[in-house]
């Protein structure tokens, strides 16, 4: 023990250790990204941000992952913070937490399941006579804007998010409500004051989390979404596996760039999270 | 602001809190509550904030029944037992918020509280830099610059070292006087209550035991209750007590009453040697001053016939004031 109080970047080892293969993965997919016929080139960023496949797969992909951090986050500190009493019992909390267990692409085939034009609710409503045929049902699934994708990643989410909340809404003194509200303070006031503060550090890394990775992971996508506008990683995954090796450059150039965008946000979080009055509010000063 | 409190009942499933509670305040008078701790003079204060409502009774601002009021129109400050303050919020923040919330101009206000708690040079601080004093003398001037018209202190020393908290009594009764704010104390502490209160209500049972002056409890204590929690008579029995001082060691020329003590130990007080013995007969202890020669482990108390006093009241309180 005495050995990791003395040198404490002893106690990154595992870390570092376990960081060894996904270093490795982006090294390669950089090297690669900027390897050209002739030493390194830049032409394969610029082929990139010239296709408009890329841009319309980048924006879909961003603006899907954003919907489904923000409304995952909204709806965890909406549940938490009604159930937070709640939640402190057993098998409340692991009934909540249950849908983590289950891995994204079980999510993902419940949904084809529950809400495919030939899924459960749509032939429900049939049957009920609200709708006349499975055809008047929306499109929610493989539809051109990423709904089935969404919903899958919020109701996977969303337990993560009460996971990531609860303890630190179980650490609220309650007496803070009670003093904004012999202040004059409202409700409103009482969340913006006691609340956000506390839960805002949480929330940002719970957004980088779920943002990386809904950003980029492949399976729902590929499960749930249409052939254009694709997101990011079924694109890069057809761009390395098409026959074409000139493409394969181009998969690992769209996912340096998306690995920086995230590596940035992360940066920008940490240096939010970094100053004087956070630090003040986790009493590290 | 006068404050007056008529007959106030709360009841938690069996536990009876409050039983008929009724007071009345002055305008800049101040109150201290004593009691045992659990005895329910947080809940008391909780519903005078106006975060908790009564079964029964009334609460009266100047003549305004506040009784169904919520706490954040009430304008009752409430000062916890923590500081409370926010953690994200400077020093200055933190007063300026409790000025912002009641719509009162925060500059000049927050320059006035910073001066007057001694807080001006700490004012760019967040609460974690601040020692635990400095602490409660910020979360004290944010319920200042609430400009509450009563303000209810509910044991704000309690987590302070006994040097600050004996330096934040003298300070705080001060603060309250220069600005005349009629305030309500609550605290465990005897020596506490009769520093901050002009009137103290010894609070038991849900009701106040006796409320008067602590030269009116010293003088007249109304019950056996009020004799067993002050520490300045010996109870004999149910209708008869002794002041501690008319107890003496050695046999006094009139009729007297004798106790067999023990000793336990001997310690000092104000300069002054005090025995802590153990009357058997009440099955007691009690602190005596004692003259400087050794005592031996059992000792004799006299008390002479005439020092006996008897209670004078029925031991209810309520209906006198």
């Amino acid at each position: 023990m005495r050995l990791f109080r003395n040198k404490p970047w002893f106690l990154l080892l595992p870390a570092l250790l376990f960081l060894i293969l996904p270093s490795y993965g982006l090294a390669t997919a950089i090297l690669e990204s900027i390897r050209g016929t002739d030493g390194f080139t830049g032409e394969h960023y610029e082929t990139l941000f010239a296709s408009d496949r890329f841009t319309a797969s980048f924006l879909f992909s961003v603006r899907t992952a954003l919907i489904a951090s923000v409304l995952s986050l909204a709806a965890g500190v909406l549940l938490t913070r009604t159930f937070s009493g709640y939640l402190e019992k057993n098998i409340p909390r692991l009934s909540v937490w249950l849908p983590m267990v289950f891995p994204h692409l079980v999510w993902g085939y419940i949904m084809i399941l529950l809400f495919a034009e030939t899924g459960l609710f749509s032939q429900l409503l049939v049957s009920l006579g609200w709708i006349e045929s499975s055809n008047e049902f929306p499109i929610w699934t493989r539809d051109s804007n990423g709904i089935g994708i969404i919903l899958t990643y919020i109701w996977k989410e969303i337990p993560f998010v009460i996971l990531m909340l609860f303890p630190v809404y179980s650490a609220i003194p309650r007496s803070y409500y009670d003093l904004v509200e012999t202040l004059g303070g409202s409700r409103w006031d009482q969340f913006k004051t006691v609340e956000w503060p506390r839960i805002l550090p949480v929330l940002l890394e719970v957004f980088l989390i779920i943002f990386a990775f809904t950003l980029t992971a492949y399976e729902v996508p590929a499960l749930l979404g249409t052939t254009f506008p694709e997101m990011v990683s079924v694109l890069s995954y057809q761009w390395f596996y098409s026959g074409s090796f000139e493409d394969r450059p181009l998969a690992f150039a769209a996912m340096t760039g998306t690995s920086f965008l995230i590596m940035l946000g992360a940066l920008a979080a940490y240096l939010y999270l970094n100053r004087k009055r956070m630090r003040a509010m986790r009493g590290r000063l | 602001m006068t404050i007056q409190v008529e007959r106030l009942s709360k009841k938690f499933r069996i536990d009876q809190v409050l039983n008929s509670l009724s007071f009345k305040l002055e305008a800049g008078e101040k109150m201290s509550i004593v009691g045992p701790s659990g005895s329910g003079k947080t809940t008391l204060l909780r519903i005078l904030a106006g975060l908790e409502i009564p079964d029964q009774g009334t609460i009266l601002l100047e003549e305004k029944d506040v009784t169904r009021l919520s706490a954040r129109k009430r304008n009752i400050g409430l000062v916890f037992q923590q500081p409370l303050l926010f953690p994200h919020m400077t020093v200055a923040e933190n007063i300026a918020y409790g000025a912002h919330m009641n719509g009162k101009k925060t500059e000049s206000t927050v320059k006035d509280l910073l001066a007057a708690v001694n807080l001006t040079e700490a004012s760019a601080q967040f609460p974690a830099e601040l020692s635990g004093g400095q602490q409660q003398r910020a979360a004290l001037a944010r319920a200042l610059a609430n400009e509450p018209e009563i303000l209810l202190l509910d044991e704000p020393f309690s987590s302070l070292d006994p040097n600050l908290r004996q330096d934040m009594r003298y300070w705080v009764r001060d603060l309250l006087d220069k600005r005349g704010i009629t305030s309500i104390f609550v605290t465990h502490d005897r020596e506490e209550a009769m520093l901050m209160g002009d009137k103290i209500g010894v609070f038991h049972e849900g009701t106040f035991q006796q409320f008067a002056t602590a030269e009116e409890i010293k003088r007249n204590p109304r019950n056996p209750f009020i004799v067993e929690f002050f520490d300045h008579h010996l109870l004999l029995n149910d209708q008869q007590y002794v002041h501690i001082q008319d107890i003496q060691f050695s046999e006094p020329s009139g009729p007297c009453i004798t106790y067999e003590a023990e000793l336990l130990q001997t310690t000092f007080r104000f300069s002054e040697k005090v025995a802590h013995l153990y009357v058997k007969e009440f099955d007691e202890k009690i602190t005596l001053p004692t003259p400087d020669d050794d005592l031996s482990k059992h000792i004799e108390l006299y008390i002479p016939k005439d020092a006996v006093q008897h209670f004078q009241s029925d031991g209810k309180c309520n209906d006198e004031q």
